[in-house]
């Protein structure tokens, strides 16, 4: 099956991505620098960077809306750093991010993460660490906001009035 | 009662398609003092000017207003067209509704066809008080400077000098030869690069109107098209060059190192040398920067007498020296000395530098096995540093992978947007020529995408690819230095979606070319405009690709842009065709839109004497008080002296008080 490639789409993938931030994607001029050091695109996450930015720029926008790669970005920004364009792949990744968002597709990895921190505070936190803290001697919760309901408490707060809580996520 | 024709220009669709290119001429008709409007597609055109010198002939106007495109490009057509029907030329203005309206405006047609009609009323305002001038003519001096001693101003010189003028090559280095005296070998040929440069530098050396200038620079320059003077820095070089006889006695016996900047830093040259084996002239040079006055033998100083022999203690330089050239007794002067040479025309041809691997900390440049393209050029030459075998520079060990990565710097908006438009080609040679020599080594090349048009030079590609030269689509973003002097490169490889890691022995790095600092500072000591790459600029981007904005200056090679060398030879025979036209003709004209001291109103209060930008006013005595006098020759026109009389004494033709009235007056009524 071939692409069709349609100037609606285009346009519409294209305005979307800069009005959530990604203003230099059509500065890309396809030369790869960026996958070349990408740790996310190693780590077998395809669609990051350059590949990304292909596919918004043939209006490939909601095909790929469900695309788990764009949250294995690291956001180290090692591709802004050897871009010759000045495109700042980053914040393209990032504004895709946003529309995925915004539609509440989420990959279930990234769903997990968010709720562990509404809950805990920590992105990642798992039970087996509680034994490990034990083990070494120290109390079983961390003093962070895992011990420390106001804290915990103000940070829900936070979540609750970010784009995530408008979104309806907790 | 001035009778002012008016001409609209649809110049296409480049002014008809958002300017009312009829209203404006139908507004045209309502001016005062217009006797005819008229409009054409192309009023440049044979027909376009044919109707002008017919109204002219047939007595109805003797002002013409052109509404077109740009006095830059078209003024002096439209003048030689009002001459050809018999009018003064000088009689003719020009409104820009294109540059001024049409271009500036395109998503507002209404908005620019208003701008015109008042961009053209203003001409009409100015045209009706034009007043006749008369061209006026300087004598020239027939001789010519070429400054850059490299292929492009070899070739220039040699032009020139062949057309019977006395020409001056002037070189910074201690040779001629410049960049390509470096290069191994020449695409799309293969054909050795010293091989076919050096029996031309030996003919421009000894050519009856070549004066060489080595070891020196341009540091000033005075004068006009036709009469340039410009002042000359011969460097010191300590030996002297009616002696030496170019042995290279004194480079064997100085102990002083520094690095050898034509073999690109790779190895060391001491500080008395011949810059190359092929050097023309080939005559030594001492290098005060590194001479480390061996025996207390200081510069400028007579040498001391040893007390045990009662003989005056020398310098190694100076005692190897068969033919007694060495003269340490000269007083060190930076300075050097300067001499002054009249011209009528000048080639500038200064060339480029490749960035150093230095600018690119994500190419792991602390590694002595990272290098640039023209390192590699100096490894793999055999007048370099290994003689010709190539051998990684941190052991002196030979490569078995090597990695070749291009747009370092080029087409990067954090160095140079450019194409450096070289890099792609000399890279594939490169790696051709390791592949023949040395078929066993591995060689990979990454590319943004190839760059290699033109007659044999896409054959030379697609060559490389079946010698098993492997070709990568995707820019390099980044290497690691790992142990063994050995360097992981990070790459992409776009038909397969996924970055590459290659471990590699030497990588080669295609950095951009950019006109070097003394390039700069000579520009501006010549008065040359920069473009936005920051190469000198030519006068038109394809109308006057050799010519430049002052008069009398030429432009050849890569200090225009990059380019190879064929495409340098071309403009270099071009640029001295046009620097030999004023010298040909034996005098030269003088526009007469210059400022003209009225002495009877002028106070001789010498206001405008420092003002002026290109020292073209002094007083001198008229009557019995001093009064202020214009040089025409030094004279451009600009009319600072003009604004800043008090006494109103400076009149500037062309552009006269009244004139100018009358233009403000049609741009507020």
């Amino acid at each position: 099956m071939s692409l069709k490639l349609k100037k609606e789409n285009i346009d519409e993938a294209v305005r979307t991505i800069m009005e959530l931030g990604g203003k230099g994607i059509l500065n890309c001029v396809q030369c790869g620098a960026c996958s070349a050091v990408c740790p996310g695109v190693k780590a077998g996450f395809p669609v990051l960077c350059r590949l990304l930015i292909k596919k918004l720029t043939t209006g490939q926008l909601e095909e790929i809306i469900e695309e788990p790669s764009s949250w294995g970005c690291q956001a180290c920004n090692r591709c802004t750093e050897v871009c010759p364009q000045g495109v700042r792949p980053q914040e393209v990744v990032f504004a895709f991010r946003r529309y995925q968002a915004n539609e509440m597709a989420i990959s279930t990895s990234t769903t997990t993460s968010q709720m562990n921190f509404y809950e805990t505070g920590h992105a990642v936190y798992t039970e087996s660490s509680k034994e490990l803290r034990k083990q070494v001697g120290l109390p079983e919760a961390p003093p962070t906001t895992v011990s420390d309901a106001q804290g915990l408490k103000e940070i829900q707060t936070l979540l609750e009035n970010s784009p995530m809580g408008e979104l309806g996520f907790f | 009662m001035a009778k002012v024709g008016v001409y609209v220009c649809h110049c296409g669709s480049n002014i008809a398609g958002v300017i009312d290119v009829e209203a404006v001429r139908a507004f045209a008709e309502t001016l005062p003092d217009v006797v005819i409007a008229r409009k054409d597609l192309f009023m440049c055109s044979d027909s376009g000017q044919e109707q002008i010198k017919q109204d002219i002939r047939d007595g109805l106007v003797d002002r013409v207003v052109v509404a077109a495109c740009t006095p830059r490009t078209h003024e002096p057509i439209f003048r030689a067209a009002c001459e050809a029907g018999g009018l003064n030329k000088y009689l003719f203005e020009m409104a820009n509704i294109r540059d001024q309206a049409s271009w500036v405006h395109p998503h507002d047609p209404e908005g620019a066809t208003e701008k015109a009609k008042l961009v053209v009323a203003s001409a009409v305002g100015k045209a009706k008080f034009l007043q006749p001038l008369e061209d006026k003519f300087v004598n020239v001096t027939d001789a010519a400077m070429v400054v850059g001693g490299g292929v492009g101003g070899i070739f220039a010189a040699l032009e020139l000098a062949n057309m019977g003028h006395k020409t001056y090559l002037v070189e910074k280095e201690p040779s001629i030869g410049g960049i390509m005296a470096m290069l191994d070998k020449t695409f799309p040929t293969n054909d050795c690069s010293a091989c076919i440069l050096t029996p031309v530098m030996v003919d421009a050396a000894a050519h009856p109107n070549i004066e060489v200038m080595t070891y020196s620079e341009v540091v000033g320059l005075d004068g006009y098209i036709g009469n340039f003077t410009v002042k000359v820095n011969r460097k010191q070089s300590y030996v002297d060059w009616n002696k030496c006889t170019g042995c290279g006695a004194c480079a064997e016996a100085c102990p002083a190192k520094a690095g050898d900047e034509f073999n690109q830093g790779l190895n060391d040259r001491p500080a008395a040398y011949i810059q190359f084996p092929q050097a023309v002239p080939k005559k030594a040079v001492i290098d005060m920067e590194s001479c480390i006055n061996c025996a207390g033998r200081k510069i400028g100083s007579e040498p001391k007498v040893s007390k045990k022999t009662g003989q005056p203690m020398l310098a190694p330089c100076e005692k190897a020296c068969p033919a007694d050239a060495i003269n340490r007794s000269l007083a060190h002067d930076p300075a050097g000395s300067i001499e002054e040479v009249n011209v009528g025309s000048i080639v500038v041809a200064t060339g480029y530098k490749v960035m150093e691997k230095e600018s690119f900390k994500e190419m792991a440049p602390e590694s002595p096995n990272v290098v640039t393209a023209l390192q590699l050029e100096r490894i793999i030459s055999a007048t370099g540093p290994t003689g010709g075998k190539l051998l990684r520079p941190s052991d002196n060990k030979k490569p078995k992978t090597i990695n070749f990565v291009s747009c370092v710097g080029s087409r990067d908006e954090k160095h140079h947007t450019h194409c450096s438009r070289v890099c792609c080609m000399y890279m594939i040679k490169q790696a051709r020529l390791i592949k023949e020599k040395y078929p066993d080594i591995n060689i990979y090349m990454h590319f943004i995408d190839v760059r290699t048009a033109g007659k044999d030079y896409d054959e030379y590609y697609t060559g490389a690819r079946k010698m098993g030269i492997n070709i990568l689509r995707g820019k390099v973003g980044g290497m690691e230095i790992l142990p063994d002097d050995r360097v992981r490169v990070l790459g992409f490889d776009m038909d397969q979606q996924e970055p590459v890691e290659i471990e590699s022995d030497l990588v080669v790095l295609a950095t951009a070319i950019e006109l070097p600092k003394s390039a700069t500072t000579l520009g501006q000591t010549l008065g040359l405009q920069f473009c936005g790459s920051g190469f000198f600029r030519e006068l038109h981007p394809k109308l006057g690709p050799v010519e430049t904005s002052t008069r009398g200056l030429y432009l050849a090679g890569c200090c225009q842009g990059p380019k190879d060398i064929p495409d340098t030879v071309s403009q270099a025979k071009g640029a001295a065709a046009a620097a030999a036209v004023p010298l040909a003709q034996g005098r030269v004209k003088i526009e007469p839109i210059l400022s003209e001291v009225q002495p009877e109103k002028c106070s001789g209060c010498g206001i405008c004497v420092p003002l002026c930008p290109y020292n073209a006013i002094s007083l001198k005595e008229w009557g019995e008080r001093p009064r202020a006098e214009i040089d025409i020759t030094q004279c451009k026109g600009c009319g600072v002296c003009t604004t800043a009389c008090p006494s109103s004494a400076i009149r500037l033709h062309g552009y006269e008080e009244d004139q100018i009235m009358a233009q403000i007056a049609a741009l507020t009524s």
